[in-house]
């Protein structure tokens, strides 16, 4: 084979390797892994909500988009057609309870059908910030000591 | 006579109790489609809240954008860090009312059209919108649907041109509410 023919075929491979691992690795990137992240906060679920509360614009900086482990109380499980929402209330407004509302993952749905109202438990999920009601924490999944 | 006072007193604050009643979910659903000369983009958002008052007709919705799920991991990092700057807008709000609150009889199953009139926040610009909405009743709930046009420009939503093709410049988005009645 001539040199030419070997260095434009090297560059050929070169290229299409490339692309697919551009391919692979970013365009068709995964979503991220949040229950095997490691969470950028460990805090108690009160203490996340009374943060909020206080200031929306200073927790957002803080919190929204971050990977979040609470501790404390779940006052209620809420199960709808798709999805199951453990749920700490801290207060009544005009949205009903308000306090921080977890999205479970598909695969802990039916241990999350099992927390007993009043059960602490241990989360951890993305929060995706304050609506003025509620804090939104999805993809969630429960911790087991 | 004090007895039968007393008695109108309570069916007025109990026909006012039953008419002013608020209906709420949080977990309302919000998509919005794209569709692009190169490629079709579709993101759900399903963790809105949205509460209707059936006195007054007042009607709010409130949406954490960075709750839009989309397929592709990238667009979603894309939608979030530059196209809707979510660090920096997160909330995307609806405040309005039903112009039409005569038209629906709440306390009669059955499906009405809405005309809804408020002000729309997206991307930290607020501009006021009237749409079309159908409001069905059924089994104590109401389920509420809307599809309508939003173009990007107006809100300030800047597409690189690089992408312009793969980005339609006017998406359409669905709602879905479906409002349970909140004992006050």
């Amino acid at each position: 084979m001539k040199k030419w023919m070997k260095i434009s075929l090297a560059i050929v491979a070169v290229a299409i390797i490339s692309s697919l691992a551009v391919y692979k690795f970013y365009i068709n990137k995964p979503h991220k892994d949040i229950e095997h992240a490691t969470p950028d906060f460990t805090l108690n679920s009160m203490k996340l909500y009374k943060e909020y509360t206080a200031n929306k614009k200073h927790s957002d900086s803080l919190y929204n988009g971050k990977v979040i482990e609470l501790s404390g109380k779940v006052d209620k499980i809420e199960v709808t057609d798709s999805m199951v929402i453990a749920v700490f209330v801290f207060s009544k407004g005009d949205f009903g309870d308000e306090g921080i509302r977890c999205t479970m993952l598909p695969k802990f749905n039916e241990d999350a059908k099992k927390i007993m109202p009043g059960t602490t438990v241990n989360v951890k999920g993305a929060c995706s910030g304050f609506n003025d009601s509620d804090v939104i924490l999805e993809k969630c999944s429960l911790i087991k000591d | 006579m004090k007895k039968l006072f007393f008695l109108a007193m309570l069916i007025m604050l109990a026909s006012a109790n039953l008419f002013a009643q608020k209906y709420i979910t949080k977990n309302g659903k919000v998509s919005f489609y794209s569709d692009g000369e190169i490629e079709k983009i579709q993101a759900t958002n399903d963790q809105v809240s949205a509460a209707i008052d059936t006195s007054t007709g007042d009607f709010v919705v409130k949406i954490l954008v960075k709750s839009f799920e989309f397929e592709k991991a990238l667009m979603q990092e894309h939608f979030n860090d530059d196209y809707m700057e979510s660090d920096k807008y997160p909330n995307s709000t609806f405040k309005g009312k039903i112009t039409n609150l005569s038209d629906v009889n709440f306390s009669k199953d059955g499906t009405y059209n809405a005309n809804i009139q408020g002000s729309l926040t997206i991307h930290g610009v607020t501009k006021s919108v009237t749409e079309k909405g159908t409001l069905q009743i059924k089994d104590g709930k109401i389920i509420g649907t809307s599809k309508f046009d939003v173009t990007l420009s107006d809100y300030n939503v800047k597409i690189p041109s690089v992408v312009s093709k793969n980005i339609a410049k006017t998406v359409q988005i669905n709602v879905a509410f479906s409002m349970g009645a909140v004992k006050s």
